[in-house]
């Protein structure tokens, strides 16, 4: 039976009004159709697109053009562009804001990457900053956010969890002894602060929509960190057993929530990490294919059946 | 021939579009309570990410069970003469997805899915090693073309039965290695590419037209896509230039390899056919030939000043970027301007939830990692001013000048 002869049915049988059945019919015929997400794909190349020739021809032609017409240029793209955002902005709500037009959450997204290239240019060509871009990234990232929970923008939320991350990263490079585990705490830190911070704004109401973004941002990285700890070849011990309680909080969470992408988290990540510490410990190839038999399919198995209990909807 | 029966899948598509509706609220709670008891079937799904590791899992075991039985068994025989046993895996693989199918009834499940990619792989990786090894010099030339004739064969066969998208790609990733085995000429081998998709779209124009708004057309217009875009790469020549082939065995190649008309042809060709999947798209309101027609008009754009042989210049991204930001508003502007938003059945506004929550993964993900890829690497004209590479995030400001 076709989506038309149901609604037919349905009209019949009186689920549905005639004036539902007319729109309905008309929406599966595709009438109107619409063309809003390609609209919004061809605005997010075309803005991405432009700050990469921007940043091009900046960087190319800076000396020939002078630092006053390039600064002016900028900063008037940026004016233009905050201005436009602030101007047309509905009141700030804690709830979720629709954007007042296709275009706007393009421009404040436009603006923000305006504002890095803008602000990385200041630090080249007068050292405002005199190198110190941990203390540029953490202005970037709280600005970002700021932005973001002021016009209820995910793109510079991600910019801003960004460019925190980038904070975390830069501040220990500083360091004269940093060696590539030194990351790793920090690494945790920032999960732990993305996490939480996304988890308490949600507590309070602030753009409770958002807390998806924190999640995944903060549990990924976390994985990856817990990961290669796992990965040495000494003390994993500790990494092991903090990859599986994070594993735990992840099902648990998925599940709780119906956020099943925390369950693919916790089947793949802590999968990956028992492997590679058994299969270090197992000698033969014939060894190795069967550890891998027999985990797969203890794997699949809890899974189907995870799925059946739980994730049925597609 | 098809693996479910078309009741079943009519009532996911019904089940899919009441859950879109209700969303949308063009449905109450209690009129999508009552409706949706209608559609029921049998057949189990998953959400989008268990199907992904339900996928990767199955394919850990199946590659673990095969290293294992030709580690075990196998060890010291040749490689050709290991090719039966590839096909008989690539049959155990696609009987094991038959299995899933119509034992525990698993839709787009990630498992009977592996078990379908094995097959093909398999079944390539079978004929590999019958053809070739130890006795290639013996074979006749073309014989080899049947390893990807055997994958596009097995992929479409797949993608008929089960109705999987990405097996029709899979089929036509097969199709340009086939002419490789039959003639050295590259413009031969493009020509003979864009034959085979210029065949499977006329196949596909007339399967297509009685399945409107049905189930299948979905899946119909996905393939006429993937056609649309074949026949486009195969003959922008820029594109083709870029073989990852080549590039990853350091094989430069140029324009000069093509005969001159040849090459102005598909030159003439690649402005002609954009707005002609365009013109289709829209005419028959088709998202996915829509989205072919747009990414072919981008390549256009994006190619057209190495074909002329001209410079590019750094502010090139710029007009590119403002030609997409002014065909955004000025289509948005024209929508707005019809009576309630809508122009020739066409609205900007959105009718559907699906729209936003591909929106949101999609902020989510390209937010994140756009910075990274925006801005670019000091040009040779000022060698000593270095311009951020954007490390870090943060709009690409983060790095070392």
């Amino acid at each position: 039976m076709t989506i038309f002869a149901r609604l037919d049915q349905w009209k019949e049988s009186g689920a549905i009004s005639s004036e539902q059945h007319a729109y309905l019919a008309g929406l599966s015929r595709h009438e109107p159709f619409s063309i809003f997400f390609e609209l919004n794909v061809l605005l997010y190349a075309g803005v991405l697109a432009f700050i990469a020739g921007l940043g091009w021809t900046v960087t190319t032609w800076s000396r020939q053009l002078g630092d006053v017409l390039v600064l002016a240029m900028l900063s008037l793209l940026l004016a233009a562009s905050f201005w436009y955002c602030f101007s047309r902005a509905a009141a700030w709500s804690r709830a979720e804001t629709p954007s007042p037009n296709l275009i706007f959450d393009y421009v404040l997204y436009f603006g923000s990457l305006v504002w890095s290239v803008e602000l990385a240019y200041l630090e080249n060509r007068f050292h405002i900053l005199s190198g110190q871009w941990d203390d540029y990234l953490l202005v970037t990232a709280v600005l970002y956010l700021l932005l973001a929970y002021r016009f209820d923008n995910r793109f510079v939320l991600s910019l801003g969890l960004s460019s925190l991350a980038g904070w975390f990263g830069l501040t220990i490079s500083h360091w004269p002894s940093r060696q590539d585990a030194d990351y790793r705490p920090y690494a945790i830190l920032y999960s732990l602060t993305a996490g939480a911070a996304g988890a308490i704004l949600h507590r309070f109401g602030l753009k409770p929509h958002f807390l998806s973004t924190y999640l995944n941002i903060a549990a990924n990285l976390l994985f990856w960190a817990l990961l290669s700890g796992v990965f040495q070849s000494h003390g994993y011990g500790v990494w092991l057993l903090a990859l599986l309680v994070a594993c735990g909080a992840s099902l648990a969470w998925g599940l709780a929530r119906r956020q099943f992408s925390f369950v693919a988290y916790a089947a793949v990540y802590p999968y990956i990490g028992v492997s590679s510490i058994l299969v270090r410990d197992i000698h033969g190839d014939s060894a190795v294919f069967s550890y891998f038999v027999v985990s797969g399919i203890a794997m699949l198995v809890m899974l189907i059946l995870l799925a059946r209990r739980f994730g049925r909807e597609a | 021939m098809r693996a479910y029966r078309a009741a079943d899948e009519e009532a996911l598509r019904a089940r899919s579009l009441l859950k879109d509706w209700a969303g949308q609220g063009f449905l109450t709670e209690a009129q999508y309570r009552h409706m949706e008891q209608e559609t029921a079937c049998d057949l189990r799904r998953t959400n989008i990410f268990l199907r992904i590791v339900l996928f990767f899992f199955t394919l850990v075991i199946v590659a673990a069970v095969v290293a294992l039985f030709f580690t075990t068994f196998l060890s010291r025989t040749s490689w050709q003469n290991q090719g039966p046993f590839f096909l008989i895996f690539a049959a155990l693989s696609y009987a094991g997805a038959e299995f899933f199918l119509s034992g525990a009834r698993f839709y787009r499940h990630g498992v009977e899915e592996a078990l379908t990619a094995c097959s093909v792989g398999f079944l390539c990786m079978g004929f590999e090693a019958l053809l070739y090894s130890g006795r290639a010099q013996t074979q006749p030339y073309r014989l080899e073309t049947l390893v990807p004739t055997a994958g596009a064969i097995l992929s479409l066969w797949i993608w008929h039965r089960f109705g999987l998208p990405y097996a029709f790609l899979a089929a036509m990733l097969f199709v340009p290695w086939i002419p490789s085995y039959w003639t050295s000429s590259q413009p031969a081998q493009h020509l003979i590419v864009a034959a085979i998709y210029s065949a499977g779209l006329i196949a596909m124009f007339a399967i297509r037209a009685p399945q409107r708004f049905t189930y299948l057309d979905d899946g119909f217009s996905i393939a006429e896509a993937l056609l649309w875009l074949g026949i486009y790469l195969a003959i922008n020549l820029q594109v083709s230039l870029l073989d990852p082939r080549g590039l990853w065995l350091g094989i430069a190649r140029s324009p000069a390899e093509f005969p001159k008309p040849f090459y102005w042809t598909t030159w003439v060709l690649i402005w002609f056919l954009p707005p002609a999947v365009l013109t289709r798209g829209l005419r028959g309101k088709d998202r996915w030939v829509i989205a072919a027609g747009l990414v072919a008009a981008i390549l256009t754009l994006v190619t057209n000043k190495p074909y002329l042989g001209w410079p590019r210049h750094t502010w090139d991204p710029m007009l590119l970027g403002s030609v997409l930001i002014a065909a955004v508003l000025y289509i948005r502007r024209w929508l707005a301007g019809g009576e309630g938003g809508i122009r020739r059945g066409f609205t900007a506004q959105r009718l559907s939830g699906k729209d936003k929550v591909w929106m949101s993964v999609g902020t989510t993900a390209l937010g994140f990692v756009s910075p990274e890829q925006i801005t670019q690497t000091s040009q040779p004209a000022n060698p000593e001013f270095r311009f951020g590479r954007g490390d870090s995030g943060g709009g690409g400001a983060s790095s070392d000048f």
